[in-house]
């Protein structure tokens, strides 16, 4: 049976709501538009370049069109003016390089708040000294940078903690608020498994501990999210090398396209000679020019997503660190948003640590105001949350104390016992599990009421968990613990359940129990009586039907089912072995966080989509605008719909346009396109109708607005 | 007018009406379920693999199927290549007609095996009926065969199955599906007045002058001309194809041609339905090319039913027809229709020139080429389809915050390769390039007989036509070279001929094996794939939606990319027409 | 003498963007001449030698982006 042995695991109600908690940690956020500037020049560097395909096509393009500034007529004589042949060349040599920098400039930013992030981090892990404690026993003083895995080192008060370790001996209290944002001091002792690891940058306020070492230089988890946040270590993840691959696509059957202009105009053009004018052919081949089949490759090729890509994936990481949460690759953020299954512990992640107290039910005869007195004679020293309830829901039933607390000596709530109580002069006064209080009564001589058995299934019928009061040798009543569900849980898990995401809850608890919780909390199903073993047996069996978990776990014996789960968060109040096995850290210790973090996933898979989406939809206008007017001298003027002046207007309107789009999208590429908790029909409605029509529309309006504007005849 | 929209609907109604039957029998001919010709079959079948040495019963992977199918072809194109080039050796060449040139041969050959049949011959005067019979009529099986196991290893792949063994497929595809049909359809087609005989050509007096006599060819006709539309050959006995009254007498052989031209690429969607156990999505994937279709053949057939305008002020009228290279028992509605469907289907049979229409149709069918999907060839072409629906799923998928999936599938970086090259890449480098090479020296290698914008449609037309493995020509290009009768009597072999045959080959085995190849490994990736159960998160492929935005991809990715080249073709010359000049 | 070139060997394992650039401009001696007959007269040497070069160069573009085709994570 449940009873008070199954105490809530630590857990620390992070303060305020969420929004407020999701802040960059104090940076310097001044100057980052600057440097960025500076960045997106410094990244014109072809080696820097060559790494995105679809820019360095654009790179190339510009290296040509500036030789043809030059001279335009380099690749072959134009029958044009060759003054204004430069200015045309010139412009668009301007335009295509400023593509370019707007596309280094939504990297710069991206790198640059992650740089930012970093250094606030980087700030709390300088160097500091670190006590070796050496073989022999004596103390060394090191770098902090020396150390090594298995090291020891000895922590006394006010010390930095030198990097992640575990605590062997010794009891602490340590502000972890450089890392966490939490001001309240935690403390820490060997042994709990669930307190003992400590992280490096964290402050030791009292005591002294000894700590083994677990992590080398560079190794720790602050050093893991710098590397991360930084974008240094970012390799491309699975769903973004296919994107690589289908815009090094686009972009080759577009350069193939366009270098296979220029012979068929130059057939076209020499039967226009002898059918129409000289005039028509000539305006045929300055329509085919290099520098025009240039511009017109840039407009077509997928510069938009291929410019923000890399500003994306960057940005979808620094969103997960602006939430307090480490992760160890860009591959885990991703796999967030396909996850099918969530599995849940119900303690401290579906309802609060706590049970509170809700109903006194009396027993033996007695009334509702005695059991309330009693109960709360028997928690007057109770400090635990439970306790506090009891007293609480005491004195709302008229209930006072009736004795002096200082006559009084509180009885200490013990594993063995499995009791808490007072001990006035006279009189014994208990509460706890049922059966231990029955044993306690009948030790003292009394008797147990028939009505207790009745109370006792009452209470668990609900849900909730039962204790006995007695004073003496007499039981009073039963005190109804009930599990509190965290508000707004219900809420989300049916927005998940609309998302397609199964939520699985396990508990400890009795199948009576588990399923009363889990009809409260909506999920969608439930493992009770569950042993760490039942967790990855859970998570195998999903995953042998393909699909996804996630999964929290804070004990060394989550660690297995940790590593099996497709994402595995870990609390950063957990085991080193626990940490180690997941590819999250929640640095707050917060498992509902798993659900955001699944939002993040699918927020970041949809901004990729909607942008591809976008940029594709682009290609229409683009054509509509640019192949009429260069080939009007074909005849095919009447083509031009959106009626542009020239094919000079043409061509710079449309580049213009798409260096402007890159700079205009870059908010919505950091951003994150805004997350809706549809079903896929609903969002793909949704998401076409922006991206996919709006991006077929929102060109030809632009493009022909810049041409208006544009003083070209 | 009415009477030709008549034609046309009732064609189509007759299409969509046969697609479920046809569909179901040929699912159970590939799950190896019962057929009603077993009892005759099944020993037949047995004796040819114990014959061969094949295990029927060994499932293949996607590289080896490609390989089966490799080692298959190039056996079989020696064999036809060997058939031409000795045909004054071989019997039944009644008119003892010599070798035709090396170049001639190997492209006939090639364009056999892969079930292209572009002729830059004409078969009275070049090939003997051993070459006709044992040579081509033989591929067309095997070449369509080998098209519609493709077509279903790779719906195999698609729905979880291991892809299956490629000459059992092969062998079932021939025995099952083509082989009774084929019978059936050319007792009818004889029946119909298509002639049958391995006499040579009549000699008969002339009406006008009885003294002078004629020699009208004849042959084999019947047998060949039904795989040819069945199988998606498209390969005429004769030169001018069905619009010959041998191979297209009337009417009803006109309807018979264009149903089995599509019935087999329509109903390979709804056997995918019956693999997939989902017919609503195998109507929905239906409707795509449907629709399509629908468009070409309005724009094409309101072109040919209002005429060209300069002919029409000639002849002083507001609207005629245009009937010019049109046989007038087809009229311009059936004209029209065969056009585009034969276009669409990959078959490349023609019963008008299409050379001779209005800038409309030259649009529609160039359309029909670059798309491939519009039904598309024998098997492949429904491949091609899914392929577009796996990109189509992967550009718009992300959209709903997953790694994109099909069929509970993921689709990941191998998958975009392989789709990606397929239906984006090996087009353009097999059409454009090719192209301009011969557009940039209009004189020396292509030979193009009407200059300018119909010019550029000609040179497009023959490299889109041999890359989709169609078949059909607009014709107009010094494409042939002499017959060999007149090579024997001291005619000289001509340059732009040996360009064009030797160049279309490089687009003809480009536009084959490797999408054949590219296929089977997207279907065996797929295969072996974990699927994903679906959840209300997972995007359905199978929506109105989806299907809606499947067709917008196909739009910009598979047409956009040759708008340079419509624009500068038909597009130009219609405006050209529109204007009044030329 | 030998160990020049034997330097210069090493090198060019090592710096293989010269080596390409150098081949592609050797490679443009053979192009060129056959890129000026082609055009008949229409073209300067000079030009036809930059047109050379630009063929050249779109197709070393192309084939870059076949090999970010077919290994994307190395970009």
């Amino acid at each position: 049976m449940t009873s008070m042995n199954d105490s809530p695991k630590p857990f620390r109600v992070p303060s305020g709501t969420r929004d407020s908690r999701r802040h960059t940690p104090k940076v310097e956020m001044k100057g980052l538009y600057q440097r960025a500037v500076k960045e997106s020049f410094v990244k014109l560097d072809p080696r820097i370049q060559v790494r995105n395909p679809v820019m360095f096509v654009v790179w190339v393009g510009t290296l040509v069109t500036l030789l043809l500034t030059f001279d335009p007529n380099l690749f072959g004589t134009l029958q044009a003016d060759v003054n204004q042949q430069r200015l045309l060349n010139g412009l668009i040599t301007f335009i295509l390089l400023f593509t370019i920098v707007f596309a280094n400039f939504a990297e710069s930013v991206a790198e640059g708040r992650g740089k930012a992030q970093a250094d606030a981090l980087r700030a709390t892990r300088s160097d500091t000294i670190a006590k070796k404690i050496l073989p022999t026993g004596s103390v060394q003083e090191i770098s902090s940078t020396e150390l090594r895995r298995g090291d020891l080192v000895k922590v006394v008060a006010g010390d930095m903690i030198p990097a992640d370790g575990e605590i062997i001996a010794g009891i602490g209290s340590v502000d972890e608020s450089a890392i966490t944002g939490e001001s309240a001091p935690v403390l820490k002792q060997p042994g709990t498994d669930i307190m003992s690891s400590v992280t490096g940058g964290t402050r030791l306020l009292s005591d002294e501990l000894t700590v083994r070492i677990t992590a080398d230089p560079g190794q720790g988890f602050i050093d893991r999210m710098i590397a991360l946040v930084e974008g240094a270590e970012r390799t491309k993840t699975p769903n973004e090398i296919a994107l690589t691959v289908l815009l090094a696509v686009l972009t080759l059957v577009f350069l193939i396209v366009v270098a296979n202009i220029p012979p068929i105009t130059g057939y076209v053009a020499s039967f226009l000679s002898t059918a129409t004018s000289e005039q028509a052919a000539a305006d045929l081949r300055n329509g085919a020019s290099v520098a025009i089949m240039i511009s017109l490759l840039v407009a077509l090729i997928p510069t938009t997503i291929g410019g923000l890509l890399s500003a994306i994936g960057i940005a979808g990481m620094d969103r997960v660190a602006q939430f307090n949460v480490i992760a160890t690759s860009g591959r885990a953020v991703e796999a967030c948003g396909d996850i099918n299954t969530l599995v849940l512990d119900k303690t401290g992640t579906i309802t609060l640590g706590n049970r509170l107290a809700a109903e006194f039910i009396p027993v033996n005869g007695h009334g509702m105001e005695d059991v309330a007195q009693v109960a709360l004679d028997a928690s007057v020293f109770d400090e635990t949350p439970e306790g506090r309830s009891i007293v609480a829901l005491a004195e709302r039933s008229g209930a006072k104390v009736s004795f002096d607390p200082k006559l009084a000596e509180g009885v200490e709530f013990s594993a063995r016992t499995r009791m808490s109580g007072t001990d006035l002069d006279s009189k014994e006064i208990r509460k706890g599990a049922v059966d231990a209080i029955r044993g306690f009564v009948r030790s003292r001589g009394g008797h147990v009421p028939p009505t207790l058995d009745e109370a006792y299934e009452r209470v668990s019928k609900l849900g909730g968990t039962p204790l006995a009061v007695c004073q003496n040798n007499e039981i009073y009543g039963v005190i109804y613990l009930k599990d509190i569900v965290k508000p707004g849980l219900k809420e989300r898990f049916d927005q998940l359940r609309r998302m397609g995401v199964r939520t699985i809850m396990l508990t400890g608890d009795n199948r009576i129990t588990a399923s009363v919780i889990a009809q409260e909390a909506g999920v969608d199903d439930f493992i009770a009586e569950a042993t760490p073993e039942d967790k990855i047996e859970v998570i195998r069996s999903e995953q042998a039907q393909g699909k996804l978990v996630a999964m929290t776990g804070d004990g060394t014996n989550d660690a297995p089912a940790l590593a099996q789960a497709n994402v595995g968060l870990a609390m950063n109040s957990g085991t080193q072995a626990a940490k180690e096995a997941a590819n999250m850290v929640d640095l707050d210790s917060d498992p509902t966080k798993l659900i955001d973090l699944v939002t993040i996933g699918k927020q970041l898979l949809i901004t990729r989509g909607a942008l591809t989406t976008f940029s594709v939809a682009n290609d229409i206008a683009k054509y509509f605008a640019i192949i009429p007017t260069i080939f009007a001298a074909a005849g095919i003027g009447a083509l031009n719909v959106m009626g542009l002046k020239s094919a000079n207007s043409a061509i710079i309107s449309a580049l213009i346009y798409n260096a402007l789009i890159i700079l205009v999208l870059i908010p919505l590429a950091l951003k994150g396109v805004q997350f809706r908790p549809l079903t896929a029909d609903q969002l793909l409605r949704r998401n076409i109708l922006i991206y996919g029509v709006g991006g077929v529309i929102a060109p030809f309006i632009a493009i022909k607005l810049i041409d208006v504007i544009l003083p070209f005849s | 007018m009415l009477q030709g929209w008549i034609q046309i609907v009732l064609t189509l109604l007759i299409l969509v009406a046969i697609t479920p039957f046809f569909g179901r029998y040929m699912a159970r001919v590939f799950q190896e379920q019962r057929t009603i010709l077993d009892p005759i079959l099944n020993p037949v079948e047995r004796f040819l693999y114990s014959l061969v040495g094949v295990r029927a019963k060994e499932d293949m992977t996607g590289w080896q199927y490609a390989r089966a199918i490799l080692y298959c072809n190039v056996v079989m194109g020696v064999l036809i290549f060997s058939i031409i080039m000795f045909q004054q050796f071989l019997p039944l060449n009644p008119t003892g007609i010599p070798a035709p040139t090396w170049d001639t041969a190997l492209h006939t050959t090639i364009s056999f095996i892969t079930n292209t049949n572009q002729q830059h011959y004409s078969g009275e005067t070049y090939l003997s009926y051993a070459s006709q019979m044992w040579g081509l009529g033989y591929h067309m099986f095997t070449s369509a065969a080998t098209g519609l196991a493709v077509g279903i290893a790779f719906i195999r792949g698609l729905t979880g199955r291991p892809l299956g063994n490629f000459y059992v497929d092969l062998i079932r595809a021939i025995t099952r599906v083509l082989l009774p049909i084929s019978i059936v359809g050319a007792i009818v087609l004889i029946a119909a007045g298509v002639p049958e005989t391995l006499a040579g050509p009549a000699i008969v007096p002339t009406l006008e002058d009885p003294a002078i006599s004629q020699a009208i060819a004849r042959g084999p006709v019947a047998h060949f001309e039904i795989i040819k539309n069945l199988g998606e050959n498209g390969g005429g006995f004769f030169a001018i194809n069905s619009a010959h009254p041998f191979e297209n007498p009337n009417g009803l052989t006109n309807l018979i041609t264009l149903v089995s031209i599509l019935s087999i690429p329509t109903s390979l969607i709804y056997t995918y339905g019956i693999f997939a156990n989902n017919i609503k999505q195998a109507w929905l994937v239906y409707s795509i090319p449907f629709v399509i279709l629908v468009g070409f053949i309005i724009i094409t057939a309101i072109g040919e039913y209002n005429g060209n305008p300069a002919v029409n002020a000639l002849l002083g009228v507001d609207q005629a027809p245009n009937l010019e290279g049109k046989e007038v028992r087809f009229g311009w509605a059936q004209s029209a229709l065969f056009a585009v469907i034969t276009t669409a289907s990959m078959c490349g049979a023609v019963n008008s020139l299409h050379d001779s229409f209005m800038p409309n149709g030259g649009f529609s069918t160039l359309s029909n080429l670059f798309l491939q999907i519009v039904f598309g060839g024998q098997g492949t072409g429904t491949a091609y389809l899914f392929a577009y629906l796996i990109l189509a799923v992967f550009i718009t998928g992300l959209m709903v915050g997953r790694t994109p999936e099909f069929l509970g599938r993921k689709i990941e970086k191998r998958e975009v390769v392989l789709a990606s090259f397929l239906i984006l890449l090996v087009h353009p480098i097999a059409i454009l390039i090719p192209g301009a090479i011969a557009l940039a020296f209009p004189d020396q290698l292509a030979g193009i007989s009407n200059p300018g914008f119909h010019g550029l449609s000609q040179v497009i037309y023959e490299y889109a036509s041999a890359a989709a493995n169609n078949g059909s020509g607009f014709e107009g290009l010094g494409d042939s070279q002499p017959s060999p009768i007149a090579i024997a009597g001291g005619a000289t072999t001509s340059a732009t001929a040996l360009w064009w045959n030797l160049s279309t080959c490089f687009s003809l085995l480009a536009g084959r094996y490797v999408p054949i190849a590219a296929l089977l490994l997207l279907a065996d990736s797929m295969a072996r794939k974990q699927p994903v159960p679906a959840t209300t998160g997972t995007l359905r492929t199978d929506t109105g939606l989806f299907t809606g935005v499947t067709i917008g991809v196909i739009l910009i990715l598979g047409a956009l990319e040759f708008f340079p080249v419509l624009a500068l073709g038909p597009i130009a010359e219609a405006f050209q027409i529109a204007r009044g000049i030329g | 003498m030998l160990e020049a070139i034997a330097e210069i060997g090493s090198e060019w394992r090592r710096q293989k963007l010269p080596l390409y650039l150098f081949l592609g401009l050797c490679f443009n001696l053979i192009l060129a001449p056959a890129v000026f007959a082609a055009t008949s007269g229409d073209l300067s040497r000079t030009q036809a030698y930059w047109l050379g070069a630009l063929v050249i160069l779109t197709v070393a573009l192309a084939i870059y982006l076949f090999f970010v085709m077919f290994v994307p994570e190395r970009f």
